[in-house]
C-alpha cells in the first residue's frame, strides 16, 4: 500500500511537470473557446495606430495607395501581398495600404488575429474595414477591439478618405447601415480637404446592400461634387466602373486570392489605377 | 440570465455528486437496484480549456465495457479572458482504445480518442442561418461546431478510501476544430500550434 501511493505520488509529481511544461511552452493552445477575444496590445486599436503613424508622414501631392481585401481564408496570399507591398515600397514609396474588408472568413478572433498577424508586418501604415464575414458570430466585436469604429475617415494631403460600413444584411437592412447622414456629415465641404475618396466593402449595386437607401447613397455621394472615386470589396475581382448616373467612378479591387493588388495614384484631383502580381 | 444556466447546471451537477454520495453511503455502489440509480451518471469531470470553455463541468455514461464515454458538458469562460462571457454546451464521444493496468490503483489509458460537438449559446451564434440571408449564404454555423481530440488518462484510486467515488482520473487531451482545420487548410503560414486546443481535466468515477 505505501508502496501504491509513494507510486501515485510520483505520477501526479510527472503529470504536475507535464502540466508545468506544456503552460509555459505553449500557454495559447490551451484554447477556452474560438470565441474568445482577448487580443494583446499590438493587435488593439490597430486603425488608430496606423493614422497616427500616418501622420508622422510628410505628404507630398502625390499619394499612393495599396488595396487588398477579401483575404478570407488566403493566408499564404496574405502573407505574400505583404512582402510585394514592402518590396515594391522600396521604389514606390506607398503612403499607405487599404484592406476592403473580410479578413476573417468565420468572423473568428483567432483569424483576425492571424489575419493581423501579416499585416502587421508592412513597412507602411495599413487601415481594414469591416466586410460581412468579419462580423459572423462576435466578429463584430473583434473588429471593434481591433481595428476600431465600423465607420472611420481620415484627411490625408488634400483628401477626405472616408471608410464606410455598408454590410446592410449584417443589420437585418435596418435602414441604417450604411449610414447616410455621416457620410453626408463627412463629405461635407470643409477648408480641411478638397477631394474625397469613400472606401466600403459592399457596393450599392449588390443584393447586399439595402435597397432602400441605394438611392440616397448615391446622391449623397455626388451631392458635394467632391468625390474623386468609390473603392469597394466584396465581389473579389478587379473593376472599374460607373453603376450610376452621376460622374462617379467605383473600382473593384482585386482580393488578395488573385495574387495580384491594385494601386491608386492621386495627384491633384486626378487618379489612376494600377496593379502589380505577386 | 446567463447566470441563471450557469445557476440550474450547478444545481443539477451538485444534484447528480449528492446522489452519488448518498447511493454509496447505502452502499449500493457494485449493485444498481433502484431505476433512479441507473440514471445516476458514470462519473463527473471538470475540465480546463480543450476549447470548450475556460472550466466545463460535465456528466457522463461509459459504454462498451468502459471503451466508450459519453459527456454532456457545461463550459464558461468568464468576461475577463474575452469582451462578453460565453456560456456554451458540447456532447462529447472519446473512445478508450487501450488500458493497461500499472498497479493495484493505477490504470494507464495511453490513447483515447475523441468527437465533439460543441454549441456557444446566444443570438450571436446561430445555429440555424438567420432570415436575412438566402439559402447557403454562409456555410457554416457560428453556433454549432465540431471537433476532434486525442488523449489520454491516469486513473487511480485516489478518494476511493475517504469518499464514496471509486476513484479519481486525471487526462490531457489536443484537438482541433472544424473551423480551425479548414483556416489551416492550404495555408503553410498557419502555425499548426495555433489550432490546437490543449485541456486537461479530472474525472470522479462513481
Amino acid at each position: 500500500m505505501f508502496m501504491t501511493i509513494k507510486k501515485m505520488k510520483n505520477i501526479i509529481k510527472i503529470l504536475f511537470l507535464v502540466s508545468v511544461v506544456l503552460f509555459t511552452s505553449c500557454t495559447d493552445a490551451f484554447d477556452y473557446s474560438s470565441y474568445v477575444i482577448d487580443f494583446n496590445e499590438i493587435n488593439c486599436g490597430v486603425n488608430n495606430k496606423n493614422l497616427q503613424k500616418l501622420k508622422t508622414k510628410s505628404t507630398s501631392d502625390t499619394i499612393k495607395i495599396a488595396f487588398t481585401g477579401d483575404s478570407h481564408r488566403f493566408y499564404d496570399e496574405l502573407e505574400s501581398f505583404v512582402s510585394k507591398v514592402n518590396e515594391v515600397n522600396q521604389i514606390v514609396d506607398f503612403d499607405f495600404v487599404v484592406h476592403v474588408g473580410d479578413i476573417a472568413d468565420f468572423g473568428l478572433p483567432k483569424q483576425y488575429l492571424w489575419g493581423n498577424s501579416y499585416l502587421l508586418n508592412l513597412d507602411i501604415p495599413y487601415f481594414v474595414l469591416l466586410g460581412n464575414h468579419d462580423m459572423v458570430g462576435n466578429g463584430g466585436q473583434a473588429y471593434q477591439k481591433m481595428f476600431g469604429d465600423y465607420n472611420f475617415s481620415f484627411i490625408y494631403g488634400d483628401v477626405k478618405f472616408v471608410f464606410l460600413n455598408s454590410n446592410s444584411r449584417e443589420f437585418q437592412f435596418n435602414g441604417k447601415v450604411p449610414d447616410i447622414n455621416w457620410l453626408d456629415n463627412q463629405l461635407k465641404p470643409d477648408d480641411d480637404f478638397r477631394y474625397a475618396v469613400v472606401i466600403f466593402h459592399v457596393p450599392p449595386t449588390d443584393a447586399d446592400f439595402d435597397a432602400n437607401l441605394t438611392e440616397s447613397f448615391h446622391e449623397t455621394l455626388d451631392k458635394y461634387n467632391n468625390v474623386l472615386f468609390c473603392v469597394h470589396g466584396h465581389l473579389h475581382h478587379f473593376e472599374t466602373y460607373k453603376p450610376f448616373s452621376d460622374s462617379i467612378t467605383y473600382i473593384n479591387v482585386y482580393g488578395t486570392e488573385y495574387r495580384k493588388f491594385n494601386t491608386i495614384t492621386i495627384y491633384n484631383g486626378e487618379y489612376n489605377v494600377s496593379e502589380y502580381a505577386f | 440570465m446567463r447566470f441563471k444556466k450557469l445557476y440550474i447546471f450547478i444545481v443539477i451537477l451538485s444534484l447528480n455528486v449528492s446522489s452519488l454520495w448518498a447511493q454509496s453511503n447505502n452502499d449500493v455502489k457494485t449493485k444498481d437496484t433502484t431505476t433512479w440509480n441507473k440514471f445516476i451518471p458514470d462519473y463527473v469531470k471538470l475540465q480546463y480549456a480543450g476549447g470548450i470553455g475556460f472550466l466545463s463541468a460535465g456528466v457522463g455514461y461509459t459504454f462498451f465495457k468502459q471503451h466508450l464515454d459519453v459527456s454532456l458538458f457545461y463550459g464558461y469562460v468568464p468576461k475577463w479572458f474575452t469582451v462578453d462571457d460565453l456560456h456554451s454546451i458540447s456532447l462529447q464521444f472519446t473512445a478508450k482504445l487501450f488500458r493497461i493496468k500499472a498497479s493495484k490503483n493505477v490504470e494507464i489509458l495511453p490513447l483515447n480518442i475523441g468527437w465533439y460537438i460543441h454549441h456557444t449559446f446566444g443570438s450571436k451564434f446561430w445555429v440555424k442561418l438567420p432570415d436575412n440571408y438566402p439559402d447557403g449564404y454562409y456555410w457554416w454555423s457560428p453556433g454549432l461546431n465540431a471537433g476532434v481530440f486525442i488523449g489520454g488518462e491516469i486513473k487511480t484510486k485516489l478518494l476511493a478510501n475517504k469518499t464514496p467515488a471509486s476513484g479519481l482520473a486525471f487526462y490531457v487531451r489536443a484537438g482541433s476544430r472544424d473551423l480551425y482545420l479548414a483556416s489551416k487548410a492550404g495555408n503553410k503560414s498557419i502555425p499548426l500550434t495555433d489550432i490546437i486546443e490543449l485541456g486537461f481535466g479530472v474525472a470522479l468515477y462513481r
